[in-house]
């Protein structure tokens, strides 16, 4: 109302004051070094009237009132009020806000101040990002955020990446973050087509990554948030900006340098000579081929981004295209994306009304290669030749049937790795839409309170197709080729309203309330089919589609309450309901409170020299989770048989109907985190960080949980069966050693330590399955989920396991399952990320480094691979581990494939990345900044593991996707 | 005053909004291949693919064929087929068959050391559990349905198949719970006698209900399905519940033997025996029908599976002498063969110069020999052992079955036939059983045999007809078929000293094991699920 009223003034006295206009200029330095600085916004106040400041911090504002106020703000600065008066020129010096206090950090439905939270938030800028090769956005921030932990699921191009914040929350469901782009949660589900769910977004159109990961912070996003929130900004213009275009460009290179280490030819020939089997012997080649350095090459990629923003008039937007080209280290891999982004930000009734359009699309295609191949290229007998000019399957050699007149693949027998490459041709496309515009009104009745319609709507769609070539070796002699081809589409719809109240009661207290609702909708549709081909008889053809949808609707509210700024109160809830669970147990109310005590803002410590800020936090929240869960579970549903799947009776085929396994009384899994921490900042600002001790209990965890099968249609069924908890302790630190006009040196450290453990569980579950039906791993009450259950090995006086012999340890006089015992569990206990960046004048240098302590692999690709059996077996030969030689085992049994041998300690350290770069200085071309760079990923990885990789996902190490070496280098053009 | 107007507004935008929303949250499946338990028994019609089903657990594995969307889960799914499993439990544990992969599990069941954990035993129990549950809906939900012959003829096959589940799980598992109604609540143990009641019970109650012998379409069960397993298990009663029940099953061997099944004598492809017919792609038409009292039902193109027929045709295939064009495959899987103890059950005609029988004047005798040796130092090479060529994907005039990836095989798989009822009968007769006659036994038998011999060369006579040459005829005749390990188990030669095999407990020359694997334990995982449930004592 009062701004209206200020309107209609400013509406009526416009002419008048325009007789009065006077013009002024003047340069913005920065404080501390006394440069000039560009882009800063100086807007009188209470207008929309402004400018900014060029290359050199220079401005000019004309049209100007006596009495007017010139704002000056600069993102990371504090902001500066000077009032006009008649001056001609006033220069004026930004102080730099290097804690960052005034930070606006984006939340749920909302921001808030830094300095105003109350739960643990981390904000990591673009300015913080790793840099280096990052195609998906994860990676961004991997090693920066004390107890998130980021891991790739391997080394292709644009690979999927898991990320758990405070260990694992969840065992059947998913336990991956929830995942915000402007203010739009994404979908849970995949993709196909895609690797990656987060491929859509380019990593360089990303301003900033905010990581919520205690219930108070993520208890506003009810359901969605058990397991931690990411909230992604991407970048916009600004209010009154010039015109910046930016322009980067690199072309990088990624190789694989280790392989599993298996018999070469002369030790393979060795081995199969001492079996003295004349059948096998005749078999041996007389090649020696490194079949996994024939699978992978150097892979070629660049990356180049082009973004524009400015402002036109009182439209500040961005626009930026992408165009990312990636090859894979496994030959036929590629990942190839184009995608184009356009923010607009504009204000109208006197900034009441602000609008935030995003759409950003992105168009992928995916070449992938077929992985088969390296679990094949392990195994492949190292004596034959790649190439056989005899051979009828494209030259490649292969394992002749010696039974078939045809000449045709032995069934069951090996592939040749590059036939499985170059004979097959896997493409996808994915296109993806996710656009949202966010309407925040300032409503004019009441001051303080503001309207926010948020609509959203992300939509994909992709194509895939495999052929396979009728030369692909086959041990069917008419074969002549395949094709399967699938498509998905998916829809997430998103509609939020919410007021925002804010209001300053006095000087000492102040209030915030926000209250809103929110629907969601998610449908997914999928079609599969395919087709052979062979050349005496008609092609056989397959087809199915799947389709499902979900809905979540939600209520939510916010109170804050701010005294002095000194003692903050934050208390939400959120009620939920899924359309997942049955109508019963559908709503789910989410509730958390939070204190906090900026102790620095005390008297007694007003004045501290050392301490700048200090801030206690206690909260506590609760959060629900069906992530992941399938739909209509609680619905007695059946399936419908398709193709091949029918039954006969008398001369007719009837399609039958299967009941799927239900479970009626599925509910919300409720998560309770109890969160106490300590943000901290002392000797002008040059130490900070904070310290959060957690504890998270999971009540009515589900699982998939074995049922007795007489008690319903299956032997696995979700359901609600047990209790977890995860402690931890996270500590942070970034310290400025070194800050001076010429050389600023930052470290960034974070550790914690986090436990799981699993507090409930009627019954053991099984988890962690390899081979044909056996698993290794547990949950049980007591322990870590997917803890191993193994076997525990003896060993000789040489310390060299003995085949088939384990630890009685009932002392029953036989060994089986009940001697079987606890071992160790994937889960690191302690994580470590350090990183540094050192900038001496143009020069900047960044490392990235990680570590990780305590987590345990299983090491299938020697336990499967290391026995003689294994090389005769199916009657062709297949190449072994070289931990045969230091086990010397014969047969794979039971017992052999589950002995704790095969359990090896994974702790690792590795430098993901260093980076060298040099910016121009700005005077050497006009107008243009340069700053060029060089990168390297992924250098180097200390362990003891016994496998390639100690960085396994899930801890079940086999066939893994080597993570490439990539060296890079790069240049970023402004002007 | 606006203010409030305003207000009111919002309120009642925002409940219309809550009100379209909450219906939204009634999601039911969208999917065209899913449905609701309304539409699926909705009609009669579609009821039958509900039934189908029933039968189809038992022959496929899942929705998807041959595999894609399983019935079971945490398991291969080729592996987790009936008779696939049977086959590993019945025949790979004795002196028929080996198995000659090295998949962890699998070799445990030969040198009998399998524990309740291995995956096969525990798929077993699941498939049957499983198939109990399919038939306790199906009865609950089709006596919904309007009274209608067809349907009550539904549900009474639908309870044979229910009893054949329990029979197997009797056989196998000894103590499990009879459960006749879904329900979550976890079920009591019950006893081997209570179960052997049970399935008892149901069958003599469904007799009159199923329909009149050979009068259903082939693939259906009808009365002579109840009374051909009422045989079986009153000859294994004695096992089952330490009572003798040899006069029942005559009783019941009568019915089948005086039935419309007949064995098959029509010789299709003319080579000198109606034996081999049986076991070829086109047994669901070429007289083997006749026989066939219960069979799972295969199609290379309609019903596909990794494991039935297309397991038992490809797994004994292999090495570099055998032809898989010759079976109407693509190629042999390299794992299954015959110990010297099934192969020296048949009379040689001729010798090789080691002594070692290369060929049979029993048409029964279906080995392939060139290549491999009778002796089997290493299990897993193909070549040890004879294999064994009883299966096969070509049909009589010789061609290969429908699918043209020669992967999945058409051949049908009789699980009851009528050649094992003479068999019953006979050995009923021999262990005393009362309402048959010795000669009338020595016919039947003489039955079987001529059609092996392709005349009389072979027939026996009253003084030959002793439980041992029984236990070796069915042998003979049955091998492949899963019914080897009950038949030693119930001639208590399956884990003692009184006879031994190739590897019987891991040894090379075989060797006794422990009493308590005459059943198989409780799968562990089920009884952690189930804390009614007691292991088997033993394990």
């Amino acid at each position: 109302m009062k701004n209206f009223r200020i309107f209609l003034i400013a509406l009526l006295l416009a002419p008048l004051s325009m007789f009065a206009q006077q013009t002024i200029s003047g340069t913005v330095l920065e404080e501390a070094t006394g440069t000039g600085l560009p882009g800063v916004s100086i807007i009188i106040k209470g207008t929309s009237k402004g400018s900014s400041t060029d290359f050199d911090g220079n401005y000019t504002l004309s049209q100007l009132n006596k009495g007017d106020i010139l704002v000056f703000t600069y993102m990371g600065f504090e902001t500066q009020s000077i009032t006009f008066n008649g001056q001609a020129i006033v220069n004026v010096s930004l102080k730099e806000d290097a804690q960052a206090l005034n930070e606006v950090v984006v939340i749920g439905y909302g921001t808030a101040r830094k300095k105003d939270l109350t739960g643990s938030v981390n904000l990591v800028n673009s300015d913080d990002f790793n840099e280096g090769a990052n195609v998906s956005a994860q990676s961004l921030i991997q090693g920066k955020v004390a107890g998130v932990q980021i891991s790739s699921g391997g080394g292709a191009p644009g690979e999927g990446q898991e990320i758990r914040i405070r260990g694992t929350g969840s065992l059947s469901l998913n336990s991956n973050p929830l995942i915000v782009v402007d203010g739009v949660p994404m979908s849970e589900s995949n993709i196909g087509g895609s690797r990656n769910a987060l491929n859509a977004i380019n990593p360089a159109d990303i301003a900033s990554i905010t990581v919520l990961k205690d219930a108070s912070s993520t208890a506003i996003f009810g359901s969605r948030a058990a397991n931690g929130v990411i909230m992604i900004t991407t970048k916009k213009g600004k209010v009154n900006q010039e015109m910046k275009v930016n322009f980067n460009t690199n072309t990088s290179m990624a190789k694989v340098y280790d392989y599993v280490s298996v018999l070469n030819a002369n030790q393979f020939t060795n081995l199969i000579n001492a079996t003295e089997n004349e059948a096998y012997i005749s078999r041996l080649g007389t090649a020696n081929t490194d079949w996994q350095k024939e699978i992978y090459t150097t892979a070629v990629s660049s990356d180049s981004n082009l973004s524009i923003s400015g402002a036109v008039k009182n439209l500040p937007y961005r626009l930026s295209i992408g165009y990312t080209d990636t090859e894979g280290v496994l030959r036929t891999d590629a990942f190839n994306r184009t995608t184009a982004k356009l923010s607009l930000n504009p204000k109208f009734l006197d900034d009441a009304l602000k609008i935030d359009f995003n759409v950003n699309g992105s168009y992928i295609e995916n070449k992938f290669a077929d992985r088969d191949a390296i679990g094949q290229a392990v195994g492949y007998d190292p004596t034959q030749a790649i190439y056989d000019a005899s051979s009828r399957y494209g030259g490649y050699s292969y394992w002749v049937d010696p039974a078939s007149d045809e000449a045709t693949l032995m069934a069951l027998s090996p592939v040749n790795p590059l036939a499985l490459l170059n004979l097959t041709n896997n493409t996808a496309e994915v296109r993806r839409l996710i656009t949202n515009v966010k309407v925040d009104y300032a409503l004019p009745f009441v001051d303080g309170l503001n309207a926010v319609v948020n609509v959203g709507y992300d939509v994909s769609d992709s194509n895939g197709r495999t052929a396979t070539s009728n030369l692909m070796p086959s041990s069917n002699d008419a074969f002549d080729g395949s094709n399967s081809n699938y498509s998905n589409n998916s829809e997430n719809k998103l509609f939020d309203f919410y007021l925002n109240y804010t209001k300053d009661l006095n000087d000492d207290h102040s209030i915030g309330i926000m209250a809103g609702h929110s629907y969601q909708m998610f449908e997914q549709e999928k079609m599969d089919s395919n087709s052979s081909f062979f050349t005496d008889a008609a092609t056989k053809y397959f087809e199915k589609s799947y389709k499902d949808r979900a809905v979540l609707m939600s209520y939510f509210g916010r109170a804050n309450y701010n005294y002095k700024d000194r003692y903050l109160v934050t208390a939400t809830l959120r009620a939920d309901a899924s359309s997942k669970l049955n109508p019963n147990d559908r709503w789910g109310y989410f509730p958390s409170v939070a204190l906090a005590w900026n102790v620095s803002n005390e008297n007694f410590l007003a004045e501290s020299d050392i301490i700048n800020s200090l801030k206690v936090r206690i909260g506590y929240g609760e959060v629900g989770n069906v992530n992941g869960l399938e739909n209509y579970q609680f619905l007695t549903r059946y399936t419908g048989s398709i193709t091949g799947a029918s039954y006969q009776f008398g001369d007719a085929f009837y399609r039958t109907y299967r009941p799927s396994p239900v479970n009626t009384d599925l509910r919300w899994e409720i998560g309770n985190t109890l969160n106490a921490g300590i943000d901290y900042s002392l000797f002008d600002n040059r130490i900070s960080g904070s310290l959060d001790a957690y504890v998270k209990t999971t009540k009515d965890l589900i699982a998939s949980s074995t049922v007795d099968s007489f008690t319903n249609f299956g032997n696995k069924v979700d359901a609600n069966i047990g209790d977890m908890k995860n402690s931890g302790i996270e500590f942070a630190l970034n310290v400025i050693p070194v800050r001076t006009d010429n050389l600023t040196w930052n470290i960034n450290y974070n550790v914690s330590y986090n436990k799981n453990e699993v507090t409930k569980m009627p019954d053991v579950q099984t988890a962690g399955h390899f081979g044909i039906g056996s698993s290794i791993q547990i949950h049980e009450e007591g322990y870590a989920p997917y803890t191993f259950l193994v076997y525990e090995q003896v060993y000789d006086v040489n310390n060299r396991p003995i085949e088939g012999v384990f630890v009685d340890r009932n002392n029953d006089g036989k060994i089986n399952d009940k001697d079987k015992y606890h071992s160790e569990n994937p889960y690191a206990d302690v994580i470590m990320g350090l990183s540094t960046s050192v900038d001496y004048k143009g020069w900047d240098l960044n490392i990235a480094t990680r570590a990780s302590f305590g987590n345990y692999v299983y090491n299938n690709v020697a336990s499967s691979n290391s026995h003689t059996n294994k090389s005769t077996e199916k009657g062709v030969l297949r190449n072994l581990n070289t931990d045969y030689y230091n086990t010397g085992f014969k047969f794979t049994t039971d017992k052999t494939v589950l002995s704790d041998y095969y359990i090896q300690d994974a702790s690792f350290f590795k430098i993901d990345n260093i980076t060298l770069g040099y910016t121009v200085p700005k005077d050497f071309i006009k107008n243009i900044g340069f700053r060029f760079y060089a990168s390297a990923n992924n250098i180097l990885t200390i362990t003891d593991y016994k496998g390639l990789d100690p960085e396994i996902n899930g801890g079940i190490d086999n066939n893994f996707y080597p993570r490439p070496e990539t060296y890079m280098l790069g240049v970023n053009i402004d002007f | 005053m606006t203010k409030h107007i305003k207000i009111t507004v919002l309120s009642v935008l925002s409940s219309l909004v809550f009100l379209a929303c909450t219906k939204d949250l009634d999601q039911t499946p969208i999917n065209k291949d899913s449905f609701t338990e309304l539409q699926v028994f909705e009609t009669k019609t579609e009821a039958k693919g509900a039934l189908a089903k029933v039968y189809a657990a038992l022959a496929l594995t899942g929705q998807e064929g041959p595999d894609g969307d399983g019935d079971i889960q945490g398991f291969d799914e080729g592996f987790s087929q009936f008779n696939r499993l049977q086959f590993t439990m019945q025949e790979a544990t004795t002196d028929h068959a080996v198995f000659g992969w090295g998949d962890q599990g699998v070799p445990d069941f030969h040198a009998m050391n399998w524990t309740s954990s291995n995956q096969f035993s525990e798929g077993m129990y699941y498939r049957l559990a499983q198939e109990v549950s399919f038939a306790n809906s199906f009865i609950t939900n089709a006596e919904k349905l309007a009274a209608d012959s067809d349907i009550q003829l539904y549900i009474a096959e639908v309870r044979f198949l229910r009893a054949y589940a329990y029979y197997n799980l009797l056989d196998l598992f000894a103590n499990v719970p009879i459960a006749t109604k879904v329900q979550t609540t976890l079920p009591e143990a019950n006893d081997r006698t209570e179960v052997f009641n049970f399935v008892e019970s149901e069958l003599i109650a469904i007799q009159t209900l199923l329909a009149p012998s050979k009068s259903n379409e082939y693939g259906r069960v009808d009365e002579t399905a109840a009374h051909a397993l009422l045989s079986r298990l009153y000859l294994n009663a004695v096992i089952y519940t330490g009572t003798s029940r040899y006069d029942d099953c005559i009783t019941y061997a009568e019915k089948v033997i005086n039935s419309a099944y007949s064995i098959n004598t029509t010789d299709g492809n003319g080579n000198g025996s109606a034996y081999d017919e049986l076991f070829l792609a086109d047994n669901n038409t070429n007289g083997a029908q006749n026989e066939f009292i219960f069979a799972m039902n295969f199609d290379g193109n309609e019903s596909q599976t990794w494991g039935g027929s297309t397991f038992l045709v490809h797994a004994a295939v292999g090495g570099e002498a055998m032809n898989p064009a010759d079976f109407g495959i693509d190629g042999g899987w390299s794992g299954l063969r015959a110990t010297k103890s099934l192969v020296t059950k048949f009379e040689a005609t001729e010798t090789d110069t080691d002594g070692n029988p290369i060929a049979w004047a029993d048409s029964r005798a279906m080995f392939h020999v060139t290549n491999h040796s009778i002796n089997i130092s290493d299990i897993e090479i193909f070549t040890d052992g004879y294999a064994v060529t009883k299966f096969k994907n070509i049909d009589t005039n010789g061609n290969p079955g429908s699918d043209p990836a020669k992967q999945m095989v058409d051949t049908d798989i009789p699980v009851i036939r009528v050649a094992e009822i003479y068999l019953n009968y006979a050995e009923a007769v021999a262990r005393g059983g009362a309402g048959g006659s010795e000669a009338a036994a020595v016919g039947l038998i003489n039955q079987l045999r001529e059609r092996a011999f392709g005349n009389t060369d072979g027939n026996i006579d009253s003084g030959d007809l002793t439980l041992a040459f029984i236990l070796d005829e069915r042998s003979r005749e049955l091998y492949w078929e899963g019914f080897r390990r009950t038949d030693l188990v119930r001639y208590d030669q399956f884990t003692t000293a009184s006879y031994v095999w190739p590897f019987k407990g891991n040894a090379i020359n075989g060797t006794s094991v422990g009493d308590h694997r005459n059943v198989f334990p409780i799968p562990s995982n089920v009884l952690l699920v189930n804390p009614n449930l007691t292991q088997n004592s033993g394990y």
